[in-house]
């Protein structure tokens, strides 16, 4: 989807429409469902996350200005409180139980590493591009041939590869950016 | 003084010589194009960290009953509005530019798999076919083939890879790319037989999940039609594992291309 397209969705969502949720659901429900596995670890927890921070994001809409950044940067702000809500709730839970079993100390749930959370709304924005670009950018990333192979290997013009290479990074760049990614 | 070509720029963040020796100095002097290429090569680098990125893994269908439930929407109703584009007029558009999109990358391929001559290829990474394919004269895709899990290994589920086939001169070549969880063990390249029992390495993926075969001469693709990953125990057997995590197969167009090169 566009980021003019990601931006309709948001539009109609920030206006309340009811069936906005249903797109806003399944243009982010990988994005948050993913970040929530990794940081989780069981898919159970990560389910619950899941249907957490959409209802929490339906509930509170208002609060969203489109003004201040992006949807997807916003859903991924209520996924890292939702996560550390439920690593909490897992301390109490195992402290109880040790106390039950005469145990010692826990350690503390670590929260889901920054970049762990940056690498899989790179995915998400990845996923978003057309599949030649997202072809190229996959070889130039994880191969280790130059654009010239590239350009070989996948029968393209030369001049077409510099210029999804050029784009691509631009629009990964900027959409990171507008999500919060920017460091 | 102008500033360093944006393509320039773009290629150093990926870590390939560009440019001159008057853009190095440029670009160690000029604070827009020295910002300009940090905040690419961050990107890389993200990108590179720890291999490929993960791939995106959807929620199961269940989930989205209890999101409407508990806001007390009507599920399928919801859905149909994401899904027919009979909601909000703004994302209406949004869905219809899709499906169309859909229908175009779908027509881009066609036209890639009917209308190529010569070879195969599928791959990334490796050096030792790279060097044939720069000395060749002309290379051509054969093939794009997407690689999806088998209903029986429901665990791949979500996992996705590709094949690109590409012939040049007369030989033939395969780069794989694999989007798969990290698991315990190595990713393995095999072609099958269509009796379902021959089969041939390739050999096995790199750590980023990607690799580049040349295929061996004379194999037969009619027969050898399908492109198999194993995930592969360190056990030290060179049989198959039993464990397929995707399988593609080679369109008939690429078969007939293949052979006659």
């Amino acid at each position: 989807m566009d980021r003019a397209e990601d931006e309709d969705v948001s539009g109609a969502f920030s206006k309340g429409h009811p069936d906005a949720l249903a797109l806003v659901y399944e243009r982010f429900g990988s994005l948050v469902y993913s970040i929530a596995v990794r940081a989780l670890g069981a898919k159970s927890d990560a389910e619950d996350v899941t249907q957490q921070v959409f209802v929490s994001a339906w509930r509170s809409r208002d609060t969203f200005d489109p003004g201040r950044g992006t949807l997807g940067g916003w859903l991924v702000t209520i996924t890292r409180n939702k996560i550390a809500d439920a690593m909490r709730q897992r301390q109490r839970e195992s402290r109880v139980l040790l106390q039950v079993a005469g145990g010692a100390a826990v350690q503390a749930p670590e929260a889901p590493a920054d970049q762990v959370v940056d690498r899989i709304m790179l995915a998400d924005e990845l996923a978003q591009l057309p599949e030649s670009q997202r072809l190229v950018m996959v070889l130039a990333f994880y191969s280790d041939l130059t654009h010239g192979q590239i350009a070989q290997v996948l029968g393209l013009p030369l001049g077409t590869v510099k210029s999804h290479i050029r784009r691509s990074l631009q629009r990964l760049r900027s959409r990171l950016e507008a999500d919060g990614v920017a460091h | 003084m102008s500033h360093t070509d944006p393509m320039i720029l773009a290629l150093r963040a990926l870590g390939e010589p560009a440019g001159t020796p008057h853009d190095d100095d440029h670009a160690q002097t000029c604070v827009h194009c020295r910002h300009e290429l940090a905040r690419l090569t961050e990107l890389v680098d993200l990108a590179r960290s720890g291999g490929p990125v993960e791939s995106l893994e959807r929620p199961p269908p269940a989930i989205w009953d209890r999101i409407a439930a508990e806001i007390g929407i009507d599920p399928a109703a919801a859905a149909n509005a994401a899904v027919n584009g009979n909601g909000a007029a703004a994302p209406d558009s949004a869905h219809e530019r899709r499906s169309r999109r859909g229908i175009r990358a779908r027509g881009r391929l066609a036209t890639v798999l009917a209308g190529v001559a010569a070879g195969l290829i599928i791959g990334i990474g490796g050096t030792a076919g790279i060097v044939q394919l720069t000395k060749a004269p002309a290379t051509r895709v054969v093939a794009q083939i997407e690689l999806s899990p088998l209903p029986a290994f429901p665990q791949w589920q979500g996992t996705t890879g590709t094949a690109v086939m590409r012939a040049t001169g007369s030989q033939q070549l395969m780069v794989v790319t694999l989007h798969a969880p990290q698991r315990s063990g190595f990713y393995e390249v095999w072609l099958l037989a269509r009796n379902g029992v021959s089969m041939i390495s390739l050999g096995d993926l790199n750590a980023d999940q990607t690799g580049t075969f040349t295929l061996p001469p004379g194999v037969d693709l009619r027969d050898y039609s399908r492109i198999d990953i194993s995930l592969q125990p360190f056990n030290g057997s060179t049989l198959h594992s039993k464990t397929s995590v995707v399988r593609g197969s080679l369109p008939a167009a690429a078969l007939g291309a293949a052979s006659s090169a």
